[in-house]
């Protein structure tokens, strides 16, 4: 669960990387890994087994921008994609924010991305929580292989539901499309949350007590320094 | 998104000053509030430079939470705290509400009987906190999705 940190000046969000197994999930976090700038992440933590195989999750805390004085924090995570994990799944999905599903384009792999696209849904549904009400993503990786369906063929498999979501192609294991779909479902929550914001905002000026409260969780005299978005 | 708890000035000042007197009692290392995700609240003492918090964080949660679901399978209802024993730093990790644990780094000038008897107090202490937050006001002004316009890159590479 996000929260915000007067004191810290920070937000926090969990974010899951979910999907079959061998999908790339793991794989786009070691990319991430690579790729952002050492004041901006911490270790990338992989509790694997001895095959690399993800046994209970990978972890990677980063920082992104900065908005109106406010650092922004995600912690990604992965599951483990394998059947038998499913009750370490559960776990990891405790408390989410937001969700990329990562689907493998291989052909013969379609069962295994549906099979998992329901588990992430009965999981949810275990923790009271549904894909309606938690933001999410789907990445259709592994597009460099040989045998891959059309995005159009994965869309209709999986981006069925009632509402449908923004999907991204990708190749992990070169990078192509893995910080397209990081820095979509980052904004996707920072919108969310500035949009829940603005509700709240509009609730307790409709009560008379938008000012008071305002300034009475923030603790300061003065407004919040300029925003920096470091690019 | 759940309910987004907000941690205000002054109940993160209350939180730190019960890990404060809870690692001067205890005469423990270090203390660390999180919520069952993995997300950190407050943070009192100090670890090896070599340890990141988050990734305490994380693995304390993740750890806590596969002991409690190992103890349902073997039909215990009740797993409210887990110790690791090492050769020179133990950890102790108890829950302090069903949405929060607290974790306890300590070394050999205490010992873990100590530790989990001034566990039992600060986390009625840090519970009562953790309930203020939750009857606390909505978030509110903090900014618009107009300030996230013009960042195509969130992440600096």
């Amino acid at each position: 669960m996000s929260i915000i940190n007067y004191a810290n000046k920070e937000i926090q969000f969990k974010v899951v990387y979910y999907g079959p197994a061998l999908c790339g999930k793991t794989t786009n976090l070691a990319y991430i890994h690579s790729q952002v700038d050492e004041t901006n992440k911490g270790e990338l933590v992989s509790l694997a087994t001895a095959a690399d195989r993800t046994l209970f999750f990978d972890f990677l805390p980063l920082n992104a921008v900065v908005i109106k004085g406010f650092k922004t924090k995600f912690q990604l995570y992965t599951v483990p994609g394998q059947v038998i994990y499913n009750a370490t799944r559960q776990l990891v999905l405790r408390s989410v924010d937001g969700i990329v599903f990562v689907a493998d384009s291989q052909w013969d792999k379609m069962e295994e991305n549906l099979e998992s696209f329901q588990n992430l849904q009965d999981n949810l549904a275990r923790q009271g929580m549904s894909l309606d009400s938690i933001p999410y993503l789907l990445q259709y990786n592994k597009r460099d292989m040989p045998n891959v369906a059309p995005v159009h063929y994965l869309e209709y498999l999986i981006n069925n539901r009632g509402r449908r979501v923004n999907s991204f192609v990708a190749v992990a294991t070169t990078g192509q499309g893995v910080f397209s779909t990081l820095n979509a479902i980052s904004r996707l929550l920072l919108q969310r949350f500035a949009r829940e914001a603005e509700d709240s905002v509009s609730k307790n000026s409709r009560s008379g007590a938008a000012t008071a409260a305002t300034t009475a969780l923030t603790g300061v005299a003065t407004s919040p320094a300029p925003a920096a978005l470091r690019r | 998104m759940q309910t987004m708890p907000i941690l205000t000035i002054q109940t993160a000042e209350k939180l730190l000053s019960a890990l404060e007197d809870f690692l001067e009692k205890s005469e423990a290392h270090f203390a660390l509030i999180l919520d069952r995700g993995g997300i950190i609240l407050s943070q009192h003492g100090t670890l090896p430079d070599t340890a990141d918090t988050n990734v305490v964080s994380a693995l304390s949660a993740g750890c806590f939470a596969a002991t409690r679901e190992l103890a349902l399978r073997v039909g215990e209802t009740e797993c409210s705290a887990l110790y690791q024993q090492g050769s020179s730093s133990h950890i102790f990790i108890c829950s302090i509400d069903t949405e929060h644990i607290l974790v306890t780094v300590f070394g050999k000038q205490t010992t873990v009987g100590l530790v989990k008897f001034y566990s039992a107090r600060t986390t009625k202490r840090i519970a009562a906190v953790l309930q203020e937050i939750r009857n606390g006001p909505g978030i509110g002004g903090l900014f618009s999705k107009e300030d996230l316009n013009g960042a195509e890159e969130l992440f600096v590479r």
